[in-house]
């Protein structure tokens, strides 16, 4: 077995495309050892530094043998282009092929001979090929070349067996040399083994196994916040981005002056992480504080470093403070008219029209809802405000929770701030859902007239693209009503909204909307039963019955069912409706006339009537229901005619001679079908 | 070369002192050193000498000074670090060449910044601009947390692909030079080594273009004068006079800013006139490319 190792040397490839270049390799290269019948042992290693994308299998088969393998050709009778293509596809002469007939017909064959090939050659004719086929997701082209890159690459090194594997490479040549100084490329070294490569960098300190970089970071991480007795935040995409960023991580303490803690701290958060790469840390109480993490690429020697940083953090949050006092004493109210001046998007206004029509929704909201009127209307009126301040100008991921602060500053009602805060949540799928009434009201109203908006000027997301984000959006809307126990009407909203659009004179096809933008949110909802993990049977009839009024509804039964589906009461509910609709639903000829009202006193035996009785006792028992029904229970209920069903189709014969008593019979069945069915559309459950 | 540096470290370099180094420095390299443009731009990309200058294939090597007016970020000289005119040091050279890397770490050694005492980072910054119809891939450099430099392969100007690829680096000299000078306020800057400071020179002039682009503008005029010179670069262009065309667009771009730090210009406005100087560019950067022949 014999070692293979690989390195790219390039200029600094940013976080992001190095992880999905060494993903990208890693499939490639492994397919290509499938295809190929290439054996490794032990793993198939895909290494990166800023510089160096690195490929090592430790054992790799020096040579593959191929047994022999009779191929079969083009037919006889097709023309002799067909042949001609065969023979130069597996490089053979016309004597190398013979006839053979098969059921089929005639064809022409080509016995190929066990075959031993190496894989540095079969390597080295290839690689160009699996390099090609790294998709990045955004790539470069540099000087006079013609090669994408994702920055440019400046040498290959490759090594086979200790020897040095000659491939070309658009205009680059394989070799065994590489950079040993990624700074100035002055320096290079040879290496005839990785084993050699990586102990030569890991005396420089370098770490080539980015896994490797990472633990290191995280451990002198966790040792110093151990004795500083601080919490950091390592479970976070921060500490991945870092390690593709650095080569020989080195960790500084440092800290800002501590009167900038009076900021909010989302801003301090920001800029320490996605702005400088540091982390930020907290104290026993999870309050921030002024001491941040920087991971340097290099070692202060001279304390330079942890200066230079330092004072960045002073310029940026010195500036933050500046805006921060600024914008928030700018009276929200005396501002809302200037959101005029603002667009929301061509053919729906601007953020003032946004609002009036937020406001409204809110209105109607908040009688079903049975919170404040007069404090969720100024929260939907201010909720838009801090999108011209120069603090969301400067961070526009604080929307809304700037407008928050700046509530809260200017002494409004913590609600009002909260609502404020919170209306753009949730953020999809996995994001926090609010949880408090006016929060909930102000994010469904914004989130509702968003949807019906960009449905009237007919952007609707197609089946790839979804430029505006709609389908978060309705996800979202989605999560705040049934994470919220919500019984809202949609329907009735979304005609309000369209009406308040017309009021602005945005005239809109509303019927067009209420049935498209149905059918959209009911989507979503399935996707997001899938997400529950539910039977895909159970997702696909769960809208059926039902419309976007009854979300709560329709995920709280599909739950039920999926949850009981595999136990006893469950398949004796499926097997229930699963018998009785197979012979009702034969009987084609009579069907439309059987409108599930039987007459008891053609009742011929004790099973007809007692099946009659039981049907009775589940209507009345959904009739009762409150609308805090238990799902759970109702399937229980349902499940209780086992005993009435079975005995009725063990001794009762519905088709009977008499046209009058068959009918009464499929009456009784159609009674308990549509019980079955109010609850839930069992028919395409699989039992 | 070690005791060169040595000197440098006991006396930082003035800010005109940092311009003539990096001059020299570059010149060294071939590079043509030029003056700055004429005209009020928003950053040295907008030099012809870099827009126009990077279309085609003909090899080009320039340094030079820009003064860069950015109206929306005055602050009345009352920020350590903002100011709505600052000075950008620019180089650009075509074919990129394959030892650029070092070339500007050299570059910043001269002027006292030493990569292996300092924290030197190619932090991912993918550029573009949509007034030029331009985009490229590079990074900002960082030194010790701090951008300092921005480092962009050209990929695309006035909407063509280009090749061969241009490289450009711009120096924010301000930054750089509060770096050297280990100074927090721009304002404290050293100019020369008689004592001028940067407060000296430009503080009144932050003070009142800031009051002028926030308050005293007229943008009713001002509205008027970017039609104007749309026409006139409408006309240029059609008679083929790509330089001149070139200058009024510059000009538009200029008065563009200028409505917008006066908080005139809506959203959908904004996208706009983007689009109007951005349609200018593309067909001047086409005649200027046709007359190259």
């Amino acid at each position: 077995m014999s070692e293979f190792f690989l390195e790219l040397f390039s200029e600094e490839i940013p976080s992001k495309l190095q992880s999905n270049a060494r993903k990208n390799l890693y499939e490639n290269l492994k397919k290509f050892f499938e295809e190929h019948e290439i054996l490794i042992k032990g793993k198939l290693n895909v290494f990166s530094t800023p510089n160096r994308l690195v490929v090592y299998v430790d054992k790799i088969t020096k040579q593959i043998s191929r047994k022999p393998k009779e191929i079969r050709g083009p037919s006889i009778q097709s023309p002799a282009q067909a042949l001609d293509g065969f023979l130069r596809s597996n490089d053979i002469k016309k004597t190398q092929v013979y006839e053979k007939k098969t059921e089929k017909g005639e064809f022409y064959y080509y016995r190929k001979p066990s075959q031993k090939i190496s894989t540095a050659n079969l390597l080295s004719k290839n690689l160009p090929n699996i390099l090609s086929k790294i998709t990045w997701n955004k790539s470069m082209k540099w000087g006079n070349h013609n090669l994408f890159w994702g920055r440019p690459l400046k040498s290959i090194l490759c090594i086979f067996d200790g020897k040095k594997l000659d491939f070309n490479f658009n205009h680059l040549k394989s070799s065994n040399i590489t950079f040993i100084d990624k700074e100035l490329e002055e320096k290079t070294k040879i290496f005839n083994s990785f084993k050699s490569y990586n102990s030569y960098f890991k005396s420089l300190g370098i770490f080539i196994d980015q896994e490797k970089r990472k633990s290191f970071i995280s451990n002198e991480i966790i040792k110093l916040s151990k004795s500083k007795k601080i919490k950091i935040n390592l479970k976070n995409n921060l500490l991945d981005e870092i390690t593709n960023i650095v080569e020989k991580p080195k960790i500084l303490f440092c800290d800002f002056d501590k009167k900038y803690l009076t900021i909010p701290k989302e801003i301090l958060i920001i800029t320490m992480q996605s702005h400088q790469k540091y982390f930020p840390t907290f104290d026993n109480k999870d309050n921030l504080t002024n001491n941040f993490i920087v991971i340097a690429d290099k070692k202060d020697s001279k304390g330079l470093i942890k200066l230079g940083n330092e004072r960045v953090i002073e310029a940026r949050l010195n500036d933050a403070e500046f805006f921060w006092n600024k914008n928030r004493s700018q009276n929200l109210v005396k501002q809302v008219s200037n959101l005029k001046n603002v667009n929301y998007f061509k053919g729906l206004g601007t953020y003032f029209d946004k609002v009036q029509r937020i406001r409204k929704l809110c209105g109607i909201i908040s009688d079903e809802m049975l919170i404040s009127k007069e404090k969720i209307e100024i929260a939907s009126s201010i909720c838009k405000v801090d999108l011209m301040s120069d603090m969301v100008g400067e961070f526009p991921e604080l929307q809304g929770i700037m407008g928050g602060y700046f509530a809260e500053a200017q002494g409004f009602d913590k609600e009002i701030g909260l609502a404020v805060s919170e209306h753009y949540l949730p953020i999809g799928m996995d994001s926090l859902v609010p949880k408090k009434p006016y929060s909930v009201a102000l994010s469904l109203s914004d989130k509702l007239d968003s949807l019906v908006g960009f449905f009237g000027i007919n952007l609707k997301p197609s089946s790839s693209k979804d430029p505006y984000a709609l389908r978060r959006m309705a996800i979202s809307l989605v999560r705040l009503i049934v994470e919220n126990n919500n019984t809202l009407k949609l329907r009735d909203l979304i005609n309000y909204s369209c009406m308040l659009y017309k009021d602005q004179s945005f005239e809109f096809d509303t019927k067009l909307i209420q049935k498209d933008l149905s059918e959209f949110i009911l989507e979503r909802l399935k996707n997001y039963l899938r997400e529950k993990n539910v039977r895909n049977d159970i997702i696909e009839s769960s809208t059926n019955i039902f419309n976007i009024d009854d979300i709560l509804k329709i995920f709280k039964k599909s739950l039920a069912l999926n949850r009981n589906i595999k136990k006893d009461f469950g398949k004796d509910v499926i097997s229930i409706y699963k018998r009785s609709s197979k012979i009702l639903y034969n009987e084609k000829e009579n069907l439309s006339e059987i409108i599930g009202s039987a007459d008891p006193g053609l009742f011929k035996n004790d099973f007809e009537k007692n099946l009659y009785k039981r049907i009775h006792e589940i209507r009345k028992y959904f009739s009762n229901i409150s609308k805090f029904e238990n799902y759970d229970e109702s399937l229980k209920k349902l499940s209780l005619a086992k005993n009435e069903i079975d005995a009725f189709f063990d001794n009762v014969i519905v088709n009977d001679i008499d046209p009058v008593i068959k009918k009464n019979r499929l009456e009784l069945l159609k009674m308990l079908c549509k019980s079955f069915e109010n609850y839930f559309n069992f028919s395409k459950i699989e039992g | 070369m070690v005791s060169k540096k040595k000197k440098i470290k006991k006396k930082p370099l003035s800010f005109q002192d940092t311009i003539l180094t990096l001059q020299k420095y570059w010149s060294k390299q071939g590079c043509i050193l030029l003056q700055p443009y004429d005209l009020e731009v928003g950053a040295g990309t907008f030099h012809p000498a870099t827009t126009l200058r990077s279309l085609g294939d003909q090899p080009w090597k320039t340094a030079y000074v820009q003064p860069s007016r950015r109206p929306t970020d005055g602050r009345y000289g009352d920020n350590p670090n903002r100011l709505q005119h600052y000075y950008q040091f620019q180089v650009l050279i075509k074919p990129s060449p394959s030892n650029i890397k070092k070339l500007y770490l050299n570059s910043i050694a001269v002027i006292g910044i030493d990569h292996n005492e300092n924290d030197i980072r190619f932090v991912e910054d993918d550029w573009e601009s949509p007034t030029l119809g331009a985009a490229g891939l590079g990074w900002e450099v960082w030194c010790n947390g701090m951008e300092i430099t921005q480092f962009t392969y050209f990929q695309q100007m006035a909407g063509m692909e280009c090749k061969p690829i241009s490289v450009e680096i711009t120096y924010g000299l301000e930054r750089l030079c509060m770096f050297i000078q280990n100074k927090k306020n721009v304002f404290d800057l050293i100019w020369n080594n008689d004592g001028v400071s940067y407060k000296d020179v430009f503080h009144q002039s932050e003070k009142e273009f800031s009051a002028y682009n926030f308050e005293h503008a007229n943008t009713d005029n001002l509205y008027k004068i970017f039609n104007m010179i749309e026409e006139e670069a409408k006309s240029l262009i059609e008679k083929k006079i790509s330089l001149p065309a070139y200058d009024q667009c510059l000009k538009a771009s200029h008065i563009f800013n200028i409505l917008d730090a006066r908080g005139v210009i809506s959203v959908a406005q904004r996208a706009e006139y983007i689009s109007k100087i951005r349609d200018l560019t593309k067909a001047i950067g086409k005649i200027w490319l046709e007359s190259q022949k």
